[in-house]
């Protein structure tokens, strides 16, 4: 019975934790964007625009449900739900912390990758049944967007997975610290077992998967349809994209799933790449920094740090760079990371051969 | 509880595989063959088979699904038009020949199943005296990689040379023709 009440208990603490972090990021999100263009941002409602998200959501659970007559009813209400629950099944298999895990499977990476492809499943939903040309193009942008950045994802993905030898997401952050249970090097030469730190991070555990990272994070923008890549809702060509039609409740979801979408891909990157939970503190001689700043408190202080800075590297880079042309976008994938991908995966194989044994 | 998910499952796969066949809206038949592929995979996962079932929905719903999709919205209205309502004749069966067929696929399958049974292979018998079954939490993927690059490395590698030659292929296919 325990088990059953902890089993509604972690998807209402994982929702709420998304719905909380959504309203911070679009304030976050304001906030940059006007320190980029050099204004003061939401400053109205609230101390320093604090409430202004706050403010958006109430207006937004307040409007009507609109339908527009020729569209598929169906398709279009149920396209929001799927949209959202693709993205929020993903956080079943994250790992939070040393032992604190929603579920944890043998296949938890393999399964994420493939319920996020859930996603693009939902937005051809939304852009079929909107019937809105508008919406349809958004969609078709966003598929193919999606379904070709997948390849640079997967391929530096594995990339990872083939140093670190395992699938399970927290096996994979276990070994990225002091509690690793294999032999962890630096470089590949300098055991790190008991130093940990930032030292024994996958990143640092082979120089080449920097790069797998660097090529996970530019495709992880794609995959969110997030600018430089948000050709699929580009305001400027297409209204609103797929979800031109969308209002209210519904459109919440849709927005919902975009910022969890980021805070998942971000998630994803610190676990696979920047250590998850492990803290970039080392034991230096006397001084055990690492051993005082682990454990499970610490461990969630450090995942949440980390996917925040990434996510705020996320916005910085939407306010920074200009949108891409749908075959720039294409020619980046396939042309340079790729092949790229490639190179780091074949660089894995032979580290595997050469230098961890 | 167990029984009762898979049944519910079970259920809904053989609903939406019905319904997917049967509607004439041919958009919305295929936004429903998602749900068979993802009851599907549910099923897989009773089998044990985890892999099997991601697979399945990375494959199929993600890569499968979405080009059904996308050819469907990509082509002709017309010849849209003409699949939908010749939807009984063109590509199916007259019915008496397809309920032969499906009364034979039936016979077969409850044959099958009640010979296997009455009598179980000896290989399982086997192993259910020492134990050797496996586990719900077994780490089945890293069993699946051992044997693929031992005991079925020649399949494994065929199967990857012959995925090769289909993307070179459809690279070639989508060229653009050179002017002579």
């Amino acid at each position: 019975m325990d088990n059953l009440i902890l089993n509604i208990l972690t998807p209402l603490i994982i929702f709420a934790f998304i719905a909380l972090f959504t309203l911070f990021a679009v304030y976050a999100e304001r906030k940059i964007a006007g320190f980029v263009q050099d204004r003061l941002g939401p400053m109205e409602t609230g101390k320093f625009g604090l409430l202004q998200t706050f403010a958006d959501i109430l207006k937004l659970l307040q409007k009507e449900f609109i339908s527009p007559r020729a569209a598929d009813r169906l398709l279009f209400a149920l396209a929001p739900i799927v949209i959202f629950v693709a993205v929020f099944i993903g956080y079943s298999v994250m790992p939070w912390s040393p032992g604190l895990i929603p579920a944890q499977t043998h296949t938890g990476l393999f399964f994420i990758m493939a319920v996020v492809s859930i996603d693009a499943i939902g937005i051809l939903m939304a852009g079929w049944g909107s019937n809105n040309k508008y919406s349809l193009l958004g969609a078709i942008r966003a598929i193919s967007q999606m379904i070709s950045y997948e390849i640079p994802i997967g391929l530096s993905l594995i990339a990872a997975v083939m140093i670190s030898q395992t699938l399970d997401l927290s096996l994979i952050a276990t070994n990225q610290g002091i509690e690793a249970q294999t032999d962890i090097f630096f470089l590949g030469i300098w055991q790190v077992n008991e130093i940990g730190g930032f030292l024994a991070w996958n990143i640092f555990q082979a120089p080449h998967l920097l790069i797998a990272y660097v090529i996970f994070f530019i495709a992880s923008l794609a995959e969110c349809n997030r600018a430089p890549f948000d050709i699929p809702e580009a305001e400027s060509e297409l209204i609103g994209g797929f979800h031109t039609e969308y209002g209210g409740i519904r459109f919440a979801f849709i927005f919902l799933a975009e910022y969890a979408m980021m805070f998942l891909v971000a998630m994803l990157g610190t676990v696979i790449f920047l250590g998850g939970w492990n803290t970039p503190l080392p034991n230096i001689g006397g001084l055990p920094l690492a051993h005082w700043t682990s454990g499970i408190i610490w461990g969630i202080f450090w995942t949440l740090s980390k996917s925040l800075f990434i996510v705020a590297v996320q916005i910085w880079i939407r306010w920074t760079l200009p949108r891409f042309r749908a075959d720039q976008l294409m020619a980046l994938c396939w042309k340079v990371l790729i092949p790229l991908a490639f190179v780091t995966m074949a660089i894995s194989g032979l580290w595997r051969i050469l230098v961890m044994i | 509880m167990i029984d009762i998910v898979f049944y519910v499952f079970a259920i809904f796969t053989i609903g939406s595989a019905l319904a997917v066949v049967s509607l004439r809206n041919t958009a919305k038949a295929l936004f429903l063959f998602f749900f068979v592929l993802f009851g599907m995979a549910g099923l897989f996962i009773f089998a044990l088979a985890d892999f099997v079932a991601i697979t399945q929905i990375m494959v199929y719903v993600g890569g499968v699904l979405i080009l059904m999709i996308f050819a469907f919205m990509l082509s002709n209205k017309e010849l849209l038009a003409s699949i939908q309502d010749n939807s009984s004749r063109l590509f199916t069966l007259p019915n008496w020949q397809s309920l032969i067929v499906v009364l034979g696929f039936f016979l077969l399958l409850s044959f099958a199943i009640t010979d296997w049974l009455a009598t179980t292979p000896n290989w399982i018998s086997a192993n259910q005296k020492t134990q050797a079954i496996l586990q719900p939490t077994d780490n089945n993927i890293e069993q699946l990689g051992f044997r693929f690059m031992t005991k079925y490395l020649l399949p494994f590698e065929v199967i990857s040379i012959f995925l090769l030659a289909a993307l070179i292929g459809a690279a070639h296919l989508s060229r653009k023709e050179v002017e002579d």
